[in-house]
């Protein structure tokens, strides 16, 4: 209640904030900006904000985007990671497409893979939210939810030491994010959804990641070729500013990040 | 009720998560005023991201961090700071250091900055201490 009178108050001071637009032409040094902090936590947006500004021009049909079943029984740590992240992304696009089966299917799936990289037992909770949320329609909540199992996981895998492998987990939502956008925006072309591609500073800070973890995890078949995958990638997001890329753009960053999703779902590792 | 839900998530994933570091109590305390003012932007359907970044509040020094933002999104960034800090502002900049305009919050230790983006890509977030000496501070975002 008290929270509820505290949101009241809060959006009767919206009545008098001010619209200040800033009239003054401010500008930070370069050498201030490359002093800023980036975090996984705030720097790298989740899926659900990139689904969100794809489907401001019109209606994205979520389910034509479903990918069959992925193997839930890999043995790479790495590429169990990876996976990870990607189901994380698919449990976005069932909510997206408010198909609370398949965010049922994908939300235990989750629990599968994460309890293969040893995650907390606490996660199995999370696993009856969702499908509490998802029986009950809360779309909103759900997508709450998915966020909150993931920075869940990578918190655990902080404290199992397993700092590494949390950017692989961002990594693989990542791609799979933008192999989905990527096929929507093929299927139905508008240049203010293809705008959403435009991400060069975030492949970079992901890079940048990658380079930072172990030596042994960098040097795994999967990682190394997904890394140099990622540098190619930078350069097809790296459209001028203000300019839509087109179709033929937008497909060749689908290439790039299908070839990428394929090996990261394979059974087969890169040798 | 629905919409408080997410705020409630995310003080709960807060008490559990094990971040890079540990958070300070007053980080923490300011943490939960970011999300409230943050809660108020939910009326109007804007979803909390569940993330932060907290930190230390110093006089004539931005604290500046970096997010990727998506054309067609619309985002308001909330911050709040713990005693002694008295009066804090955002403010959010372009990938090449312009600022942008924005719409802003301002309420002593409290304040936000919402705009619409036009071009993805990088930006970044200023949270400057107006008043009062150096301090903790946190900020989160939402978009819609």
């Amino acid at each position: 209640m008290i929270r509820l009178a505290k949101l009241c108050l809060l959006a009767l001071a919206a009545g008098v904030w001010a619209a200040t637009a800033a009239t003054d032409t401010a500008r930070l040094p370069a050498a201030q900006l490359q002093k800023a902090v980036r975090s996984d936590s705030i720097s790298i947006p989740t899926p659900g904000e990139l689904f969100a500004a794809l489907e401001k021009p019109g209606k994205t049909n979520w389910s034509a985007q479903y990918r069959e079943p992925i193997p839930m029984t890999y043995r790479n740590r790495a590429q169990i990671a990876l996976n990870l992240g990607g189901l994380v992304a698919d449990g976005f696009i069932a909510v997206e497409a408010k198909d609370s089966q398949q965010v049922k299917n994908i939300g235990s799936d989750i629990i599968k893979l994460a309890k293969a990289l040893g995650v907390s037992e606490k996660l199995l909770s999370r696993s009856s939210s969702i499908n509490e949320f998802a029986e009950n329609n809360e779309w909103d909540t759900l997508q709450e939810e998915l966020e909150a199992t993931q920075n869940e996981v990578k918190s655990s895998m902080r404290s199992h030491a397993d700092q590494d492998l949390v950017i692989l987990v961002t990594l693989g939502g990542w791609i799979r994010g933008t192999q989905v956008v990527t096929e929507a925006i093929m299927q139905d072309y508008d240049e203010r959804s293809a705008k959403v591609l435009r991400q060069p500073a975030l492949v970079r800070f992901m890079q940048s990641k990658i380079d930072a973890i172990s030596p042994e995890l960098r040097g795994e078949p999967l990682v190394k070729d997904v890394s140099e995958q990622l540098g190619e990638i930078q350069k097809l997001v790296s459209f001028p500013p203000g300019r839509a890329p087109t179709v033929d753009e937008v497909r060749k960053v689908n290439e790039a990040v299908d070839r990428a999703m394929t090996e990261i779902e394979s059974k087969e590792l890169p040798k | 009720m629905k919409r408080c839900l997410p705020i409630f998530i995310s003080l709960c994933t807060l008490g559990m998560s094990i971040g890079v570091r540990a958070e300070t109590d007053t980080e923490v305390r300011a943490r939960k005023e970011a999300l409230e003012v943050a809660g108020a932007f939910s009326n109007d359907g804007f979803k909390v991201r569940d993330g932060h970044w907290c930190g230390m509040l110093m006089p004539h020094e931005h604290a500046l961090v970096a997010v990727n933002l998506y054309a067609g999104n619309h985002y308001w960034f909330s911050a709040a700071a713990a005693e002694p800090v008295k009066k804090i502002a955002v403010s959010v900049y372009d990938e090449t250091g312009k600022q942008v305009p924005t719409e802003s919050y301002n309420n002593g230790e409290k304040a936000a900055a919402g705009f619409s983006v036009a071009n993805s890509g990088q930006y970044y977030v200023s949270v400057d201490l107006v008043e009062g000496e150096q301090g903790s501070f946190c900020l989160v975002y939402s978009y819609k």
